[in-house]
């Protein structure tokens, strides 16, 4: 608790450059790749951060505690793993990137409508916007790499993002999956970032590749099949992907 | 506990109310034939249904009772539930109602477990319970057990926790269901993160109450269990526990226009919950005699329209409700005694002077018969100065008097209804400040008066007006001196505030001093001092005071009756040389006054002079006191200095301390002597100490007195003292004693003797350096006249006046050196051998040791031009003679006037005490000054061998006309001149 107050700061200082840099992105694209790649990188890697949403909804969902924040990692609500983030081409990334922000954006919203008058609220409207902003530095960056985001369908997107809404969801159960939807929201910004660093690195540090157009594939047919990992380390082959 | 409702519900159905009037006839006959006989009769009700509402875990029970013949009949109703199987009954309750014909009854209960999880079964019986008839003695049969169960189906592995999102009472009770599905075991549930434990019911089925349940968060209180075996899916519940609606308080409605309402409460927690579960509680205010009712915008606040003029009575009920509970407050008042009046307004404040103000307000009134009172206050510095209440129609205005000058002031006024005292309206206020005025009083003067060079310096003090005197900001005081002795001269000064005081220095006259203090309005009464030609001198005794720990008591003797008052001064600091004179003025009868200050410390002492002053203001000094608030012991002991220390006395003194620095009065001393084995004199208390040690302790009772005489002591022995002061509160610090030794009795005679001895010395050294020149010539002259030694007169005696041989006359046989020549100048000495390698290369062929050995010591030989012939001849020297040659230099010699001196009082008187023929020559002899040094006796039998450049001490007999050659001392040529035979 003494070290709150610095990270919140901190995180109040990192959220308002991300808010500049959304505003930028919002007038229009830059025309420099390097710098938008450095801003989408450091915006991943911000909202990757668990104390910007995950954290305040635990401990006002008390659900802090550890066989439920267990439950919270366990079955997080499906995103793409950070491998198969890696092995999609540029392209198909920015997509998939894209495409999983606007899912997210859309249950950030949901949820958002689920806790009026709590303390979680303003987090979750800034949280969207901060999605629409590295949605908006996506698609600008998609469009200074020559490949113009296609608009997903959304029957292809649609995999294992919202819970079911036919029958009414016990609350205990809606928290668990609110706090798994949130947790791998920060997961995947987190890869996201990582993926981003690697292209900063340069086309010297080859991307693992991988059957990239089947996991895809696999993820858009049957994502909820695939779980998120963060690790990285297993000894598949990397080459480079040309554009 | 369970509740229930009873809702009786009328006969709606149409079919029945148009029942045939026949059968109405018919059921009158049969009930009238049963009342006549007084036969009982049995009416078994029938179940028609049973339903269950699952969130409210309700059982809704609906029957009839058929049979009826009575249009009315009063019943009492019996029903039973048991759980799990027929035979448990959990509930029986009784229930009474009037049933009329074919009419549909209701009654619920609500179970403690949530019904998903247990069976309960249901049944009823009646019993007729009217007065008009013959009681029934006995119930009817009981209905049939009808079944109550809400179906769920438990997938396998799975778990259901019921009751699901439930919404409860803080400290209500809650029986939690849990129902295990197929391969479910093992499962532990926790209550947020403390565990909590059921019983299990049958084998799917385990409950947990819990009881008294806390609030914990508004998104509720979670419950979650997991199972051991093989899945590790959370399972869970959460119960949405809310705070106790409170009742609303303070609870009151006012007016300010007669428009409006504004009815106003403290509202208590919120008991809203987050997921849809509560809002915040809801308000509503009931007005009984309008009957409209209205929801209250804001949860401590409503402002309630007045519609109807006429209405001057409200009964207003609040009614707070949420989910769980309604609570309600009542109050009824009437209007007119509700009125919060608007604060006044157009309030104006008008200086008419620096002590008088006006304000003026207006209010708003009700018509001409309504009258305010209003509460004017008025305020300096936060702190109300004065307040007024005044009765007000429409406007009013107050007068503020007796302000003080160049003030702020802060005005305000409050109104209220005169007639139905409510509340008082808010403040209206205005702050103003009154101009400045000229000051009032005249300084507060005193003035130190010291005498410098011939002339007065005059330290002029004032104290600063206070701010009721000052009636603005002082900015400067004015100084007028006249000399009274010439009445013409008046000298004129203006000091600048904020300064307190100022320095004048005047001629030794009498002078009137005035001093006044000036503000931007006008100056104050001038204050007057006067000062005589004597101011400064006066001479009185000092008397000792006592004080105490607040101060002093000073009183004094007035000298004339027709004092115009008296003056008491002091210095706050004695022991500073800032003073910081302080003074107390005090009325003509006054002889006597305390004087307290803070400032005052124990152990410092402070000078009072008391000053009357007369009616032409000159203030003579009548007493001087001086005291301590607390006297102390001495902080230090003073310096003892010995004097006339003898053998058997000395006597011990002091300095007298400086009084300002005494931390009381001293009233004497202590002398303290310690020694082994002492005798005390008579005055002295004597006390033994370990070790023979003796104290004598002499008491000296005049402080005025500063030595003292120690007698009767014993030479050659050790003494140790001490002497410290005393004051009333003790003696000084108990410090180190300081050690003696008496001296030895004959010491001092020696002392007599070797001191003028010592003088005596020192005076014959003094005198001999001072003519050490003279001395040296007359003594040891460098180079000795052999005519002016005393062996003259020897010579003289034996009447040879031959016998000092001239150096002119004599010519050297051989010079003889003694070492390797270094420099160029030995090749003026060494004759015929210009090199000196030459010369040292050539050995001395046989040079002749005392015994007669010929040793190979580097000696060299030079032709001695100015020896005599006839010496070598004599053959009583072993030497080999030299071929004479011419040499174009001359020998000349440093001699070393000791070594001559030598040579002239023993060698040389013992070659002429043993020479037979009394003309012996002359010789001369070189010296090494060797390691060996002095010996002359070995250097004769063993002459050194000299080393590489070693110097050599020289001897010679020059005559005195020989001038001085070009050899000088630190030239290491060396040499040795043998002439004749010699010992060495």
């Amino acid at each position: 608790m003494r070290a709150q107050f610095p990270q919140r700061t901190l995180l109040s200082l990192a959220l308002s450059l991300l808010f500049l840099s959304m505003a930028r992105a919002t007038r229009g694209c830059s025309s420099s790749s390097p710098q938008l790649l450095s801003q989408l990188q450091s915006q991943a890697n911000i909202t990757g951060d668990t104390r910007l949403l995950l954290e305040p909804y635990i401990l006002l969902q008390e659900l802090n505690t550890p066989t439920l924040r267990a439950a919270c990692r366990e079955y997080p609500v499906t995103f793409p793993s950070e491998d198969t983030l890696r092995a999609l081409s540029k392209p198909h990334f920015l997509s998939t990137v894209y495409t999983t922000l606007g899912r997210i954006q859309h249950q950030l919203d949901a949820l958002r409508q689920q806790s009026p008058k709590t303390k979680v609220f303003p987090l979750l409207e800034r949280a969207k916007w901060n999605v629409q902003g590295i949605r908006n530095n996506i698609y600008c960056m998609a469009h200074l790499l020559n490949h113009p985001l296609e608009t997903p369908n959304p029957t292809e997107a649609g995999s294992g993002a919202s819970p079911s809404t036919t029958t009414t969801p016990s609350i205990f159960q809606t928290k668990i999956d609110n706090c798994r939807f949130l947790w791998g929201y920060h997961s995947f910004m987190g890869s996201v970032g990582r993926v981003f660093r690697e292209w900063k690195d340069g086309p010297s540090r080859s991307r693992r590749h991988s059957p990239r157009h089947s996991l895809l594939r696999a993820w858009r047919k049957g994502a909820s099949r695939i779980r998120p990992s963060r690790s990285s380390q297993s000894p598949m082959s990397r080459v480079q992907v040309p554009w | 506990m369970p509740s229930y409702r009873l809702q009786t519900i009328r006969p709606m159905a149409f079919s029945v109310a148009l029942h045939p009037a026949f059968l109405l006839v018919v059921l009158s006959l049969k009930t009238s034939r049963s009342e006549v006989l007084g036969e009982p009769f049995q009416l078994t009700p029938e179940i028609l249904t049973v339903s269950t509402e699952s969130k409210l875990q309700q059982v809704n029970l609906q029957w009839t009772v058929p049979n009826l013949t009575h249009q009315e009949l009063k019943m009492a109703f019996q029903i039973e539930i048991s759980r799990i199987n027929t035979s448990n009954i959990v509930w029986v309750e009784n229930y009474s109602t009037t049933v009329k014909w074919n009419q549909l009854l209701h009654w619920n209960w609500k179970s403690e477990i949530p019904l998903e999880c247990v069976t309960h079964f249901i049944r009823i019986r009646a019993m007729v319970d009217d007065a008009k008839y013959l009681p029934q003695n006995s119930w009817s049969n009981w209905s049939s057990w009808k079944e109550v169960s809400v179906q769920v189906s438990v997938a396998p592995n799975t778990l259901l926790i019921f009751p699901d999102n439930k919404l409860l009472e803080e400290g209500s009770n809650v029986t939690i269901c849990l129902l295990y599905g197929q391969y479910l075991y093992n499962v532990s549930c926790m209550l947020q993160k403390e565990p909590i434990h059921g019983e299990q019911l049958d084998s799917h089925v385990s409950l947990i109450k819990l009881n008294n349940v806390v609030f914990h968060s508004v998104s509720g209180t979670n419950i979650h269990c997991k199972a051991m075996n093989a899945t590790k899916m959370i399972f869970g519940t959460v119960l949405f526990v809310s705070k106790v609606l409170e009742e609303p308080k303070n609870f009151s409605c006012e007016t300010q226009d007669f428009k409006t309402l504004k009815c106003s409460w403290e509202p208590g927690v919120d008991t809203a919950l987050v997921w849809s579960q509560q809002d915040s509680q809801s308000y509503t205010l009931y007005e009984s005699f309008s009957g409209r009712r209205e929801l209250c915008d804001h949860r401590n606040s409503h402002n309630w329209q007045i519609t109807d003029d006429s209405q001057e009575t409200y009964n207003f009920t609040l009614t707070t409700e949420n989910n769980l509970r309604k609570r309600s407050v009542n109050l009824i008042f009437n209007l007119t005694h509700r009125v919060h009046q608007k604060a006044p307004h157009d309030v104006t404040l008008e200086n008419i002077d620096a002590r008088k103000a006006n304000m003026t307000w207006k209010v708003l009134s009700r018509g001409n018969n309504y009258i305010l009172l209003c509460q004017i206050e008025l305020q300096h510095e936060r702190e109300v100065i004065h307040e007024h209440n005044v009765s007000v129609h429409m406007s009013a205005s107050y007068l503020f008097s007796d302000l003080e000058p160049d003030t702020k002031y802060k005005a305000r006024v409050r109104c209220a209804d005169a007639n139905h005292f409510w509340k008082w309206s808010d403040w209206a206020q205005k702050e103003f400040c009154t101009p400045e005025a000229a000051p009032s009083q005249a300084l507060d003067v005193w003035r130190q008066v010291r005498s410098e060079n011939g002339s007065y310096v005059v330290t002029l003090f004032w104290k600063p007006l206070l701010k009721s005197q000052a009636n603005g900001k002082i900015v400067s005081y004015n100084i007028v001196v006249e000399n009274q002795d010439r009445l013409s001269e008046s000298e004129h000064y203006s000091v600048p505030a904020p300064a307190l005081g100022t320095q004048l220095s005047l001629d030794p006259c009498s002078y009137k001093i005035h001093i006044t203090a000036n503000n931007s309005v006008g100056v104050s009464p001038e204050s007057v001092m006067v000062l005589s030609n004597d101011s400064g001198h006066e001479e009185v005794h000092e008397k000792r005071i006592k004080g105490t720990k607040d101060g002093f008591h000073i009183s004094w003797e007035p000298t004339s009756g027709d004092a115009l008052g008296y003056v008491v001064d002091w210095c706050v600091h004695s022991r500073d040389q800032h003073c910081d004179l302080q003074w107390k003025n005090l009325g003509p009868n006054t002889t006597s006054t305390n004087i307290t200050s803070g400032a005052f410390k124990p152990g410092v002492r402070y000078n009072f002079r008391i000053f009357e002053k007369s009616m032409q203001q000159k203030a003579q000094l009548l007493e001087k006191q001086t005291g301590y608030t607390q006297e102390l012991a001495p902080l230090e002991n003073p310096e003892v200095t010995i004097n006339n220390f003898t053998s058997n006395s000395f006597i011990l003194s002091w300095p007298s301390y400086d009084s300002d620095f005494q931390s009381a009065f001293i009233e004497g001393y202590h002398v303290y002597l310690k020694s082994k084995e002492m005798q005390c004199h008579p005055k002295g208390k004597r006390m033994t100490l370990p070790d023979y040690w003796v104290l004598c302790e002499y008491e000296i009772k005049d402080p005025e007195q500063k030595a003292f005489t120690v007698e009767n002591l014993r030479p050659e022995s050790h003494y140790e003292f001490l002497v410290t002061p005393y004051t009333s509160a003790g003696q000084g610090p108990n410090e180190t004693f300081t050690k003696v030794m008496t001296p030895d009795e004959n010491s001092n005679m020696l002392l007599k003797i070797i001191l003028p001895m010592t003088l005596c010395v020192l005076l014959i050294i003094i005198a001999c350096y001072w003519k050490s020149q003279w001395v040296k010539e007359k003594c040891y002259p460098d180079i000795p006249n052999p005519y002016k030694s005393s062996i003259l007169s020897l010579i003289k005696s034996k009447k040879n006046a031959h016998l000092i041989m001239n150096v002119k006359d004599c010519i050297p046989d051989v010079l003889e050196v003694i070492n390797k020549v270094e420099g160029p100048k030995t090749q003026c000495i060494v004759s015929g051998n210009p090199h000196n390698e030459d010369v040292s290369m050539k050995p001395p062929s046989s040079v002749p040791t005392e015994d007669g050995s010929s040793g190979s010591v580097p000696f060299f030989f030079f032709e001695n031009f100015t020896y005599d012939q006839s010496a070598f001849d004599s053959g009583s020297h072993g030497l080999i003679p030299g071929p004479l040659k011419d040499t174009p230099c001359q020998l000349g010699l440093l001699t070393p006037p000791e070594k001559l001196l030598n040579v002239l009082e023993k060698d040389y008187m013992k070659s002429l005490a043993e020479s037979p023929t009394e003309e012996t020559s002359l010789i001369y002899v070189s010296q090494l000054a060797s390691p060996m040094g002095g010996d002359k006796d070995s250097l004769a039998t063993n002459p050194p061998m000299p080393g590489h450049c070693s110097e050599y001490k020289m001897q010679m007999a020059v005559p005195g006309r020989l001038p001085s050659l070009a050899l000088s001392e630190n030239n290491s040529l060396t040499s040795e001149i043998l002439l004749g035979q010699g010992e060495q």
